[in-house]
């Protein structure tokens, strides 16, 4: 008889599944309301579910491919909201809500597949399921995204192919290639190939992750999009991405973790400074995010560099921190950009015509700076603190400089903004406004009283490392 | 010894519930609410000195449930004498910042409530015993006095908040790293500054120059010493009054204030306080020089904060009782001196529409308590006896003298430097009867009651140094 565990494990599984079908059955209906309310709805259901399972501390393996356990709930949960937040915002503001609603039924289904995935085919399906549709959703938002949509859809193609090979190329050294099956060393002097399989997973996944030189494509995809989904790029798959990473590094080449830490170490340096010095000479604000959004990618990897339990406690905050300030940064963005807001200078005054843009605006970008008691600021310190007990005091260093760096570029966009300049006033819809508020909360409460969150943290964190 | 009573937490509560009355509070109402509030908190501090002066010493520690165990952080507070004197004095001149400060009434709203989150940072700040929540609440001071630079300045304000806020953000980092290192090399990770203090010697020589270098590079941004000093004149000459008297008066105080604890932390300390004395030295003389070509009379006393900081880095390098006693003192007094100046230069631009000496003429005659108020006001700063910067100096160059014999009294010669240059101005704009300028406005009777308060607390501590000296067992 099957106990409440093994019911309860598969409940994630099902409501990505419904999503799926309940966003092709918005094609036929045609309601968006009720889509929106019933895709919400599953999300939330989801988002319930992983929260009982982590605090209960649950595990399970579904089928040998899922696998239910605090890490992956902490992302299940951490995604699904992720998710209700940007539907809303699409909801509100997609030209075409309810393809929307059926191309992000797949891409859910993706991340929670990566997010509880229990063996290296499932990240590479996940990861398929959650890029390509992504392509399809910038596609059919309007005519001028055809560009950003198919600069996506080639990459997500290479970086699947790169996966691909990395698989294969330990599949030689694995019994099977569950995740939790030791890799061992058949005949082949020294696991080079082991290091060069690893080396195209970190490729694979940079293209979403935006480490460094994977990430050209970032600033035009993230301008091109509609802001809705570019906060679903920046916001979700991005830390999917990371995900992914933790899952392939953390658990099945943790005895190589001297030479991922180098390469973290050289892909956070590079990554930091890339997006930060391009950050500076932006005039797009969009774009200017898209940049800054890079240079968060390079501080998460700190957290890698560092390759101990505190490292991927520290990125796993930072990426949750990251999570709900851009994706209530685009949500500002969004909005402005339908008012045809789109470049710094449109910016000068916004205070005056909305004072809550404005403010919150500023409160995400303080919090990316890393401005105490901010979300972003705990983040950036269990980073630091991290690379330091890793003995990495040069990475600290070069990190805080680039803290230094963007300063900059986010003072720019608060200058602006708070520019003494004669405006009309204009108001803001509802759901930009909740988007905006909650994703402040978090960022708000999170800052001020951090020790219940990184506490799950360290318990998902501590979960991965004894898969 | 002062009752256990949760001082501390009533005055930062009653701060931040201040805040956001204001902050809901309509336009003209906001500035009474951010006087109600400040003044409440200036009671709390002024009942605390009471207490303090009837027991003769100092000595309140506080703690909250507020605990996060990663970091080791607890919600402990504690006042020693330095910093007991640093937040009075914080609460005083952010009271009559609020009620003097703001001549031309504008945006009084946004500018109360960012004098009230200020007042809660410097507060914060001074009576935190732990280096992160220190750090949190210098970058709250920091961002808050940013935007009163940015929002409320004049027609250059925003290279100037900017050149403010690339020195704060850099001092931060640092200070944040050298945080940082300090919580891994203590024995027990640990950030509170007692247990640091106790236990600073088991830390190895080199780290401890590296943790010495990174807090001290801070601290010298902040407060400021030449040679990061570049964001002061010009941060001064942009903001509004209100701005002014709290940058001078308080902020800068962070910076002396971490110094004192720097030196008292850190064994190693001990090595290098030749070395920053030397740099205070030069600091000194080359502002004073600088200060002599400067015409914008708010840019002048913008200098005098410098060179005045020299010499409280001067005593505090000292590194014995005296002299931290002296520099704690004089802090509490240029604290006092410099918000009035900054209130008369304030009152000057209003009453003249015009702030540079060569063009103002006469000033007594048509504004004549600001006269008055600005000739005590230079008087204070120059440490005339009878006010409190005479005894903050006097015992400053005690301590120099007892730690570097007869060559701890060089700074003394900026002191009648800048001094001479001030009494020129003052001979040339104020008490010159040839001509005059014609006045275009009049102060009110707030203007005059900061006056009076400020006075009051230069010449109380000035002609009754002994009372608060009991606490420091000088």
């Amino acid at each position: 008889m099957p106990d409440t565990t093994s019911l309860l494990s598969y409940v994630v599984p099902l409501c990505a599944t419904l999503l799926i079908i309940v966003g092709m059955a918005g094609m036929l209906h045609k309601n968006r309301r009720l889509q929106f309310v019933s895709t919400t709805a599953l999300l939330a259901v989801i988002g319930m579910v992983s929260l009982y399972m982590f605090l209960n501390g649950l595990s399970a393996i579904i089928m040998d491919s899922l696998a239910v356990y605090q890490f992956s709930m902490f992302f299940v949960l951490l995604f699904s909201t992720a998710l209700i937040l940007v539907n809303l915002l699409s909801y509100g503001h997609s030209n075409d809500y309810l393809s929307f609603s059926m191309l992000m039924g797949f891409v859910a289904a993706g991340m929670f597949t990566v997010a509880m995935a229990y063996s290296l085919i499932a990240i590479l399906l996940g990861i398929e399921l959650m890029s390509l549709p992504t392509a399809f959703m910038i596609l059919i938002n309007g005519k001028h995204h055809v560009e950003a949509a198919m600069k996506l859809f080639v990459l997500a193609a290479i970086s699947i192919a790169m996966i691909a090979f990395a698989i294969a190329l330990i599949f030689p050294y694995s019994p099977s290639l569950l995740l939790t099956s030791n890799l061992v060393n058949s005949g082949m002097k020294g696991g080079y190939l082991i290091v060069l399989s690893m080396l195209l997973f970190v490729s694979g996944l940079s293209f979403d992750a935006s480490l460094f030189p994977f990430n050209l494509w970032i600033p035009d995809v993230y301008q091109g999009a509609p802001g809705n989904i570019t906060a679903l790029l920046a916001g979700v798959n991005k830390k999917v991405a990371f995900v992914a990473l933790f899952e392939v590094l953390f658990v099945v080449m943790l005895p190589y973790s001297p030479q991922f830490s180098v390469l973290f170490e050289i892909l956070a340096v590079v990554t930091m400074f890339f997006g930060n010095m391009a950050a500076l000479v932006q005039e797009n604000v969009k774009r200017l995010f898209a940049y800054s959004a890079i240079s968060q990618a390079g501080y998460i990897a700190i957290g890698f560099a560092a390759a101990s339990q505190y490292g991927s406690e520290a990125s796993i905050y930072q990426i949750a921190a990251h999570t709900f300030m851009i994706i209530g940064a685009f949500a500002v963005v969004l909005w402005l950009e339908e008012k045809n807001i789109k470049d710094l200078k449109d910016y000068n005054g916004l205070a005056t015509s909305n004072g809550f843009a404005a403010f919150t605006l500023t409160i995400f970008m303080l919090s990316m700076i890393g401005i105490p008691p901010l979300m972003g600021f705990i983040g950036k310190f269990l980073l630091f603190t991290s690379a330091i007990s890793a003995g990495e005091i040069i990475l600290v260093v070069i990190a805080i400089v680039n803290s230094f760096i963007s300063v900059y570029y986010y003072g720019k966009v608060i200058f602006a903004m708070y520019a003494k300049r004669p405006r009309e006033q204009m108001s803001m819809d509802w759901t930009v406004a909740t988007v905006a508020i909650i994703c402040m909360l978090f960022v708000l409460l999170l800052g001020a009283y951090p020790q219940p969150f990184i506490n799950a943290a360290s318990i998902a964190a501590g979960s991965l490392s004894v898969l | 010894m002062i009752e256990p009573f949760p001082f501390i937490g009533l005055l930062l509560f009653s701060l931040a519930a201040g805040i956001v009355v204001t902050m809901i509070s309509e336009e003209t109402h906001s500035r009474r609410v951010g006087i109600i509030f400040s003044g409440f908190a200036m009671l709390i501090a002024f009942y605390m000195l009471y207490l303090g002066v009837t027991s003769g010493s100092i000595n309140v520690s506080e703690s909250y449930p507020y605990y996060i165990p990663t970091f080791g952080i607890q919600f402990l507070f504690q006042l020693t004498p330095v910093s007991f004197l640093l937040a009075f004095m914080a609460t005083i001149v952010a009271f009559v910042t609020i009620l003097a400060g703001n001549i031309d009434r504008e945006e009084e709203r946004i500018a109360t409530s960012l004098i009230l989150l200020f007042e809660f940072a410097a507060i914060g700040l001074f009576a935190s015993s732990n280096l992160f929540l220190f750090f949190i609440f210098w970058d709250i001071g920091v961002i808050a006095l940013f935007f009163m630079i940015y929002l409320l300045g004049s027609a250059n304000r925003r290279r100037a908040a900017m050149k403010f806020i690339i020195y704060e953000i850099f001092a931060s980092l640092l200070l944040l790293f050298g945080i940082i290192l300090i919580y891994f090399y203590t024995p027990v990770h640990s950030f509170n500054i007692n247990y640091i203090a106790t236990n600073a010697y088991s830390i190895p020589g080199n780290m401890q120059t590296l943790i010495f270098l990174l807090f001290f590079v801070a601290f010298l941004t902040n407060m400021p010493v030449f040679p990061m000093h570049l964001w002061l004149p010009e941060a001064h000459t942009e903001a509004s009054t209100q701005g002014s008297m709290l940058l001078s008066g308080i902020l800068t105080k962070f910076g002396g204030y971490g110094m004192v604890l720097l030196f008292t932390m850190l064994p190693i300390g001990q090595a290098y306080s030749v070395y920053v004395a030397a740099l205070a030295t030069v600091s000194a003389f080359y502002i004073s020089f600088m200060l002599m070509v400067q015409n914008d009379i708010k840019r002048i006393i913008a200098y005098t904060t410098i060179v005045e900081m020299s010499i409280i880095l001067f005593g505090i390098c000292a590194v014995n009782t005296v002299g931290t006693a002296g520099a704690a003192y004089a802090m509490l007094a240029h604290g006092f001196a410099i918000a009035l100046l900054f209130l008369t230069a304030g009152s000057i631009k209003h009453i003249f529409a015009e702030r540079d000496i060569r063009l103002l003429r006469g000033i007594v005659s048509n504004a004549t308590s600001t006269a008055y108020v600005l000739l005590t006001g230079v008087l204070a700063t120059t440490g005339i006896p009878l006010t409190a910067a005479f005894i903050g100096d006097i015992l400053i160059f005690i301590g120099a003298v007892q730690a570097f014999s007869i060559y701890g009294a060089i700074p003394l010669v900026t002191i009648i430097m800048f001094g001479a240059y001030l009494y020129y101005v003052l001979n040339k704009s104020v008490f010159s009867a040839k001509e005059e300028t014609s006045p275009v406005d009049y102060i009110g009777m707030p203007q005059k009651v900061g006056y009076a308060i400020l006075l009051f607390f230069i010449f109380l501590f000035g002609l009754l140094p002994f009372v608060v000296l009991n606490f420091f067992n000088v």
